[in-house]
């Protein structure tokens, strides 16, 4: 069994008149047990040439499970964005340099993450840890 | 303009034959700018003791003209100990996964129109696993808020 980490931490000095520090430490595990996820993609890099939207991740390759997700926006453009999208839902823009991490159900084989640069040749980085 | 950074560190030692050690930090702009973002919902706290489906930001207008090409994050925390408790998140009515007990999310939210027609504005909803009481925390940190007209 291995044992993953996320940690999140949250910071501002100037947001409210109060410090936000906030700190979350998430050990990823397979689906209602404490036992370590072992499957990943890898961290990985894609880069395409055009705009068009593609399938990062299909639902259909995966068992439902508790997958998370790990992607970043490697761009330093600030206008430059990832649209995604889950199961054709618009979930939200990656701009430069922002990355998210989410839990990722592939829950129907119509469940696949779509990604779509808003310009050519963007570098999305990318990781799925696997529950498998 | 407020400065806020959020980070991730992703490690472990035995997940693959060479350790894990992952880290990326970014600064909470506004949309295509450096501008930072300067709202938030502030963090929310919430027992809950029912298996239903909630809309946890309700006092917005999601899908308004408001958040057009806004920037939004959202984060949403189970705080559960019980590793077979879990919340199914979901967008626009469409299952995003489930957190369980510990799991955080940390996702960018664009508020839009839902896709599939059900009226949903990308609302972000989450259903507790049980009814015997589960704690969770969330927030927004964003730029451009519409608040409903009282009644």
């Amino acid at each position: 069994m291995a044992t993953t980490t996320a940690t999140i931490t949250l910071s501002s000095t100037d947001l409210l008149s109060d410090e936000l520090a906030l700190s979350t430490t998430a050990t990823l595990t397979q689906a209602g047990n404490s036992t370590g996820v072992v499957g990943t993609s890898g961290l990985g890099r894609k880069k395409t040439g055009g705009t068009s939207q593609y399938i990062l991740f299909d639902g259909d390759a995966y068992a439902n499970g508790a997958h998370k997700v790990y992607l970043k926006n490697t761009s330093t453009t600030a206008a430059q964005y990832f649209t995604i999208e889950i199961n054709s839902e618009q979930m939200g823009k990656l701009y430069a340099g922002d990355w998210c991490f989410f839990p990722w159900e592939a829950n129907a084989d119509t469940n696949d993450i779509k990604i779509q640069p808003s310009a050519a040749d963007m570098v999305l980085e990318y990781m799925l840890l696997i529950d498998e | 303009m407020a400065t806020t950074t959020a980070s991730i560190t992703l490690t472990s030692a035995d997940l693959l034959t060479d350790v894990l050690s992952l880290s990326a930090t970014n600064t909470l702009y506004k949309a295509g700018t450096t501008i930072g973002l300067d709202q938030t919902t502030g963090m929310t706290k919430a027992y809950l003791t029912a298996e239903t489906n909630i809309d946890i930001f309700p006092t917005l207008i999601e899908g308004s003209m408001a958040f057009a090409g806004k920037s939004s994050w959202v984060y949403i925390c189970n705080k559960s100990e019980d590793e077979t408790e879990f919340a199914t998140i979901t967008i626009s009515g469409n299952i995003i996964g489930k957190l369980y007990a510990g799991d955080y999310l940390w996702m960018p939210w664009s508020q839009s129109e839902d896709g599939h027609g059900d009226n949903k504005h990308g609302d972000i909803e989450l259903l507790p696993s049980v009814a015997t009481g589960m704690w969770f925390e969330w927030c927004m940190i964003n730029e451009g808020t519409e608040y409903p007209t009282a009644v």
